[in-house]
């Protein structure tokens, strides 16, 4: 298990930062970590090379990478890699990839890889209600998480060689179309931001839903925002007699945490709670507690997000 | 277009039926509390479900057949427990239930079910798979894709839309600058997020055809694994809540939460 | 979080694919459908059109009879835990089932000539048509053997004279099987909504079953053709082997009910804090949780028995007694009971206790009274009947 493989993430023809974490993630497997960049030019490879602790870079190029199509992708990228641990992106398309990559190949693919520590890779299951470690006897193909390894740094300097694919496209865009910023459901989303009566005003919603935008969420409210506020509706509301979430992420804006709103957020994974009072009850249920006016940590709250998430 | 040249005719619904599969599997019911007890988990207990995407995979290929004609199969991998999450496709009412197994087998890696899979999807003449984005238990979202390439077939993940034509269907399948309505022709495999459809009930009549329904059970030769689970352990414990003390603290939560929480 | 109903025996390993099936689908549909509507359905006394058509979609209605006729024929525990998940919703929707399966149905398949059969019951397997069931009166309730209503023979009808009430589903309905006496004898009537001289006006004010439609029929002169009696049957054999169906019905529906009050008495039991403490862990509240566990699990039990026996024949009349007047006792007593942990919130409609609490003194009346019920075991055990003093 020598030799491991990087298939770099790229994000419109450039190389996406997450691949230097790929590479420490590879650097853990074995010795010697080959990037492979699929592309339609040399570009992107020509930055992966400045990665450290890569010793190759292969510049994949060709026409079929100006959109995702798994077949064609798996099809050239397979002919330009070596043999070896294939380390993946543990995103949409990297996730897809791996799998491809690993059926071409005839070897078994292990997704959402959070954590490896000599020969034991880790993985969540049951959606990270457990967790399982395991060992590969052979090559596979692996998808990383992000933010699981830091990001090797750069100053590398290894040699790009370009080798030009010519794979059939199988599947075809016929259009792009921008994503409707329509509102997701609370019962729905991974992501909810919720205001409660300590927005004072329902427009002040407004502010909750640039967040939800920035953030891919729905905007919940507790019921003393809905039943004060016409504006707000019902389908909002979350606790006992709203709707229960099981989100990942839970930020209560405003809301004092009154048990029958527990009740329909507590399992959420991680709670952030902004509310002015120290003695609020949603702290004590909060993994992160900011006590602070919402119209002084929203701000600065929004800004951060953008600068991360763009 | 691309695959057909390496040997897989094309069969629209022209002169030949469409012939729909769709895969489904057991997993513990979400809600379901996992335990891990020695180094494994233990499902003793739980309450098992239909893969929740693969309700909406299932329901795309009743779509698919209603709207092109053909016959839908439903395909699952897994021992006779499995017959349950057949008997509830049955229900709504698929054409034939498939259950891929072997007593010699135990529990297969992604490399092992897929070929087993692909295996008899080959056998039956089938055009397209439809099968959920990932099913709940491991998240992994390997098979489609897998079994895609094990065909040399075309494939579309995670797709939010779906239309049907005469030769192929148009997915929705979303990227990073948008979405993409995406045209694929048959053989293909497409694996399906929520949303686009909603997956129909079933009713008595249905449920008595499923009590009827014989479960046909297929074997496949499977190559070994390369992947050995060595344990199974609880989530890491979560650091206790803290509490800052005003806006100036918000970078450091947003830092958390993506460094320590990993959640945005 | 996805209900799960109380299941202390594994009594669902005692159940077919099938049974688990219905049941499912039906809990599904109550969660989705029927628990979020129904608090507004009993403000507005009203039973919402569409959850009949529902009933008929998922093919429950009169789920017991013969494929021929459009029905599912499934086994007597399927219809019960149908029963069951649907009274967890309300018992109003469960009555709803009852009468058009036990009450309208039943009695036309049983007791029907094939041309009524085949007419009927389609139409009201699918829910299109509704059915009610007239028998008790003003002046004879637990009597019935008594009752006034009439019809004589005229020509080539029958003409009927008199009045029914607390008839569920009498307004909507399209359809009424009508108990009446001819020449003296009880026999049974079809009665359609646009017959002459019949109207069914609806009643109002009642605290209990509000999302369920109760009504008077009134027939004055009423003209039926001669091809609506129910030709095979006569006397009081006829109602009662309806009730017999419905009854056992109510057995596992009563199960609902108290599975619905538990599982709210239970979370909110462990959510509330008083003396720095979810009341939960005291000893009283265990006491009584445990309490409601027991009397559930034994209420499974025997319905389930019941079940079984019916569905091989091997049953008597006494023993759906027992399970409806035991069944339903103590789903009433645990509404009661977890009325009292809620404190004040078990009086608010944010909860479902005092709706099922209210339901259920109806349900403890209808289909023979508790009371009766112990008189007709008492006949049983002793071989002297107690329901009047005329021996
Ligand atoms: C049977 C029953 C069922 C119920 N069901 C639900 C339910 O499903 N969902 C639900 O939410 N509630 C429910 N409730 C109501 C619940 O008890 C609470 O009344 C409600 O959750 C309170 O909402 P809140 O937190 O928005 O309001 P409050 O309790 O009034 O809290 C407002 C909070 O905002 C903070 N605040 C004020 N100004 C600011 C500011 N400028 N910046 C930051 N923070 C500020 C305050 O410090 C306070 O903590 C139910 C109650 C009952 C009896
Ligand atoms: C919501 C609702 C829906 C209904 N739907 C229908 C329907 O669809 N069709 C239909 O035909 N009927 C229906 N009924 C009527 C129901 O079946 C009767 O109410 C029931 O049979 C009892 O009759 P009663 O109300 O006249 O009470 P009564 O018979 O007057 O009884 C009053 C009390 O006296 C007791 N009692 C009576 N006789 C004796 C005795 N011999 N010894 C000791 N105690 C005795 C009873 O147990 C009871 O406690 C419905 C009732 C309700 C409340």
């Amino acid at each position: 298990m020598s030799e491991t493989i990087v298939i770099a993430e790229t994000r419109d023809g450039e190389l996406h930062p997450v691949t230097a974490e790929l590479v420490s993630a590879a650097n853990n497997l074995g010795d010697s970590t080959t990037i492979v960049v699929p592309s339609t030019n040399d570009a992107a490879a020509n930055s992966a090379s400045s990665i450290a602790g890569v010793s190759k870079v292969i510049a994949c190029v060709g026409d079929c990478f100006a959109a995702y199509d798994a077949a064609s992708w798996a099809e050239a990228i397979d002919s330009c890699a070596p043999s070896g641990v294939i380390v993946c992106a543990a995103s949409q398309n990297g996730k897809d990839l791996a799998s491809r990559l690993a059926a071409r190949r005839s070897i078994s693919v292990v997704q959402d890889v959070v954590g490896i520590d000599g020969g034991t890779l880790t993985q969540p299951i049951y959606s990270g209600k457990a967790m399982q470690n395991l060992s590969l006897n052979g090559d596979a193909a692996i998808s990383v998480r992000a933010n699981t390894f830091a990001a090797a740094g750069d100053g590398g300097s290894a040699e790009v060689s370009v080798m030009n694919q010519s794979a059939d496209v199988a599947t075809a865009v016929r259009e792009m179309i921008a994503k409707a910023s329509e509102r997701l459901d609370v019962a729905e989303a991974d992501i909810i931001i919720s205001g409660g009566r300590g927005m004072q005003d329902p427009a002040n919603f407004a502010n909750l839903e640039r967040l939800a935008d920035t953030l891919g969420a729905a905007v919940g409210a507790s019921r003393a925002a809905v039943d004060t506020w016409e504006e707000i509706p019902h389908s909002m509301q979350v606790g006992q007699t709203g709707k229960t979430v099981n989100p990942s992420l839970y930020i209560a804006v405003g809301i004092s945490g009154a048990i029958q709103h527990l009740a329909g957020m507590r399992t959420s994974k991680y709670i952030v709670a902004i509310n002015k009072d120290p003695e609020a009850p949603i702290f004590k249920h909060a993994d992160y507690g900011i006590v602070s006016t919402w119209e002084d940590a929203l701000p600065v709250l929004e800004a951060e997000l953008k600068a991360l998430l763009g | 277009m691309g695959f057909q040249s390496k040997g897989c005719t094309l069969r629209g619904t022209g002169d030949k039926m469409t012939e729909i599969a769709v895969l489904v599997k057991r997993v513990p019911d979400t809600n379901a509390q996992i335990l891990v007890s020695g180094d494994r988990v233990d499902l003793s207990a739980v309450k098992w479900v239909m893969s929740p995407y693969d309700e909406f995979a299932l329901e795309a290929a009743m779509l698919h057949k209603e709207a092109k004609g053909g016959n839908v199969t439903a395909i699952t991998l897994g021992n006779a427990d499995c017959d349950k999450v057949l008997k509830d496709a049955k229900a709504v009412g698929v054409d034939r239930i498939i259950r891929v197994w072997d007593d010699s087998w135990s529990e297969l890696d992604s490399n092992q079910a897929q070929s087993a899979l692909a295996n008899v999807i080959r056998d039956l003449g089938i055009n397209i798979v439809y099968c959920g984005k990932s099913a709940a238990d491991t998240g992994a979202g390997s098979t489609g894709p897998g079994v895609a390439e094990r065909l040399g077939w075309a494939s579309a993940s995670n797709i939010i839309g779906l239309e049907f034509e005469d030769t192929g269907v148009e997915a929705m399948v979303p990227a990073a600058t948008g979405n993409a309505r995406t045209g694929v022709s048959l053989p293909a495999v497409i694996s399906c997020d929520k949303g686009f459809c909603k997956p129909r009930k079933p009713n008595v009549k249905g449920i008595m055809m499923a009590k009827r329904a014989q479960v046909e059970v297929m074997s496949s030769d499977i190559p070994s694994s390369s992947v050995n689970i060595i344990s199974h352990s609880p989530p890491p414990k979560k650091a206790p809540g803290q509490t800052f003390e005003g806006a100036s603290e918000v970078p450091r939560v947003v830092a958390a939460l993506r460094n320590d929480a990993n959640v945005i | 979080m996805a209900y799960e109903g109380l299941d202390f025996y594994d009594i669902e390993s005692q159940l077919s694919e099938e049974e688990v099936m219905v049941r499912d689908m039906v809990r599904d549909w109550v969660d989705e459908e029927v628990i979020p509507n129904i608090e507004e359905a009993c403000r507005d006394g009203r039973f919402p059109e569409e959850w009949g058509k529902a009933l008929g979609e998922m093919g429950v209605l009169g789920m017991t009879i013969d494929e021929k006729y459009g029905c599912a024929g499934m086994s007597y525990v399927a219809y019960g835990l149908v029963c069951q998940e649907l009274e967890r919703g309300d018992s109003g929707l469960r009555s709803f089932a009852s009468v058009q399966g036990s009450l309208a149905m039943f009695p036309i398949s049983a007791f029907g000539s094939e041309e009524q059969k085949m007419h009927y019951l389609p139409q009201m397997a699918s829910g299109e048509w509704i059915g009610c069931f007239g028998l008790t009166e003003p002046d004879y309730g637990s009597n019935p053997g008594d009752m006034i209503t009439r019809a004589v023979e005229d020509g080539d009808e029958y003409v009927l004279n008199g009045a029914k009430m607390w008839i569920t589903n009498g307004t909507v309905a399209d359809v009424a099987i009508v108990w009446a006496k001819l020449d003296g004898v009880i026999r049974g009537f079809i009665v359609e909504k646009d017959d002459v001289g019949f109207s069914a006006p609806e009643m109002t004010g009642k605290h209990s079953l509000k999302a369920s439609v109760t009504s008077e029929l009134v027939f004055q002169d009423c003209r039926i053709p001669k091809d609506r009696i129910l030709p095979n049957v006569k006397g009081l054999k006829g109602p009662f082997s309806c009730l017999n169906n419905a009854r056992y019905g109510i057995s596992w529906g009563a199960i609902g009910s108290a599975q619905a009050c538990f599982h709210s008495a239970k979370e909110y039991a462990l959510s509330r804090i008083q003396f720095e403490h979810p009341i939960a862990s005291y000893q009283l509240v265990q006491n009584k949780l445990a309490w409601m566990l027991r009397e559930i699990t034994k209420g499974q039990l025997l319905a389930l028995h019941l079940g079984r026996k019916k569905d091989d024949g091997s049953w008597f009349p006494e023993q759906i007694s027992l399970a409806k007047m035991n069944n339903v006792d103590m789903a009433l007593e645990i509404a009661r009971m977890a009325r009292d942990i809620h404190g004040a919130n078990g009086i608010l409609d944010e909860y479902p206790i005092m709706r099922h609490m209210a339901n259920l003194e109806s349900v403890k009346t209808y289909e023979g009274t508790h009371d009766i019920h112990n008189l007709i075991i008492g006949r049983w055990i002793t071989g002297i009947q107690a329901f009047t003093r005329t021996v």
